[in-house]
């Protein structure tokens, strides 16, 4: 799957099937300080991402 | 996942809430959230004209979105900060939004209307941009709100905001800043009162509610703030909150409702002895009110000896929110 991530802007492929909270174990991020989108809609840490998804994984920090 | 209230798919889960919710039912939410925050700290009165500080970040067009869907008489406020294609942007985001749902938006640009702009200030004092930026939005929020006579002067300050600004005053116990630190300001003189809607609310709901919503908000982090000392207090919130769901808002709250009132004291003292800036009228511990002092160094203007600020106030190493 294509995943989108910010702050720098880039594009990843990750291989799927993979659950939300599995993939944001496998780059690392912290899932209080981000939105998953599949999509054009919101996922919960339990769905389960097709190899075919567009993801993109949205920041919420903000620095002031 | 299942929606707490209704039972269908869940689109976003709150682990400190050990909750999750459906679109409809998560917006609920955040009006519920907002109107309780405004309930219990008494932050608007019915007929109340509130002036929004909008930057076109997820939480401040969120908060004014709320604010007006409860039928309160909100307009927003934007600051033009001089920083380069992400104020083009920001601007951008919050005409938009102002225009689509027919809400007045008074335009403020420090460089048009006072001569510098954040980056410029940041270079000229050698202060870091975050410091100049807080300072001059604290000042025009109020000068405006003030001037146009509005009641109260909204934020978009949330739980994770004000989590990080109390673990940075707390770290360096700051008593002054702790003891201002409240979802409410009331109004005292050259005071126009300040309110925090969304401290019930963390910046994960309010990112989501804007998604939710159709929010078109400025995604990109500021530039000038990437590393900040805020940034890092949420961090090592955020790893709290990973480990125990629910420490920031118990953090937060137990010190609104068991912490704060041992502080009072040290800002009554900061209250004591403002006097009128003698260039723009802002109360003022100091001669010079900080941030005539700040616009006067980045313009490069020479401030007379006798309007020199003095020992007083002390250079404000903790934190206000708005600081960055």
């Amino acid at each position: 799957m294509k995943v989108l991530l910010r702050n720098p802007r880039r594009e990843i492929e990750v291989e799927g099937p993979i659950t939300v909270v599995k993939l944001l174990q496998r780059l690392d991020i912290n899932p209080e300080t981000v939105l998953v989108i599949q999509g054009d809609t919101l996922v919960t840490r339990d769905a389960r991402l097709a190899d075919t998804d567009d993801i993109e994984i949205r920041p919420v920090t903000s620095g002031g | 996942m299942k929606c707490r209230r209704c039972r269908g798919p869940a689109v976003i889960d709150i682990r400190r809430h050990n909750a999750a919710f459906c679109r409809d039912c998560f917006l609920h939410h955040c009006r519920e959230q907002v109107k309780r925050a405004i309930k219990d700290h008494q932050m608007i009165a019915p007929g109340d004209r509130v002036l929004v500080a909008v930057s076109g970040g997820k939480d401040s067009l969120a908060l004014w979105d709320l604010l007006t869907d409860l039928e309160i008489e909100a307009d927003g406020l934007y600051l033009g900060l001089g920083i380069g294609d992400y104020s083009d942007e920001s601007g951008r985001h919050t005409r938009e939004f102002a225009a689509a749902r027919g809400r007045r938006l008074i335009e403020v640009d420090l460089r048009d209307d006072y001569g510098f702009d954040v980056p410029e200030a940041a270079a000229v004092t050698r202060r870091a941009p975050c410091g100049a930026c807080g300072l001059s939005k604290r000042h025009l929020f109020n000068e405006v709100a003030h001037r146009e006579g509005y009641d109260a002067v909204a934020t978009g300050h949330n739980l994770d905001d004000e989590a990080a600004v109390l673990l940075g005053n707390v770290l360096r116990w700051e008593t002054g800043y702790l003891g201002r630190q409240a979802p409410v300001l009331p109004a005292a003189p050259g005071f126009v009162r300040k309110v925090k809607p969304l401290i019930r609310l963390g910046e994960r709901e309010m990112a989501a509610y804007c998604v939710l919503t159709g929010i078109d908000y400025q995604v990109d982090e500021c530039p000038m703030a990437a590393g900040n000392r805020h940034l890092g207090l949420k961090e090592v919130l955020d790893g709290l909150e990973e480990r125990s769901a629910g420490a920031k808002a118990a953090f937060l709250f137990g010190f609104y409702d068991r912490g704060r009132e041992h502080f009072l004291d040290g800002a009554a003292e900061e209250r004591e002895g403002l006097a009128p800036c003698p260039e723009c009228g802002s109360p003022t511990t100091g001669t010079l009110c900080a941030f005539c002092t700040l616009r006067n160094r980045a313009t490069g203007v020479e401030i007379p000896v006798e309007l020199r600020v003095g020992p007083s106030p002390p250079t404000p190493v903790g934190r206000l929110p708005g600081d960055g």
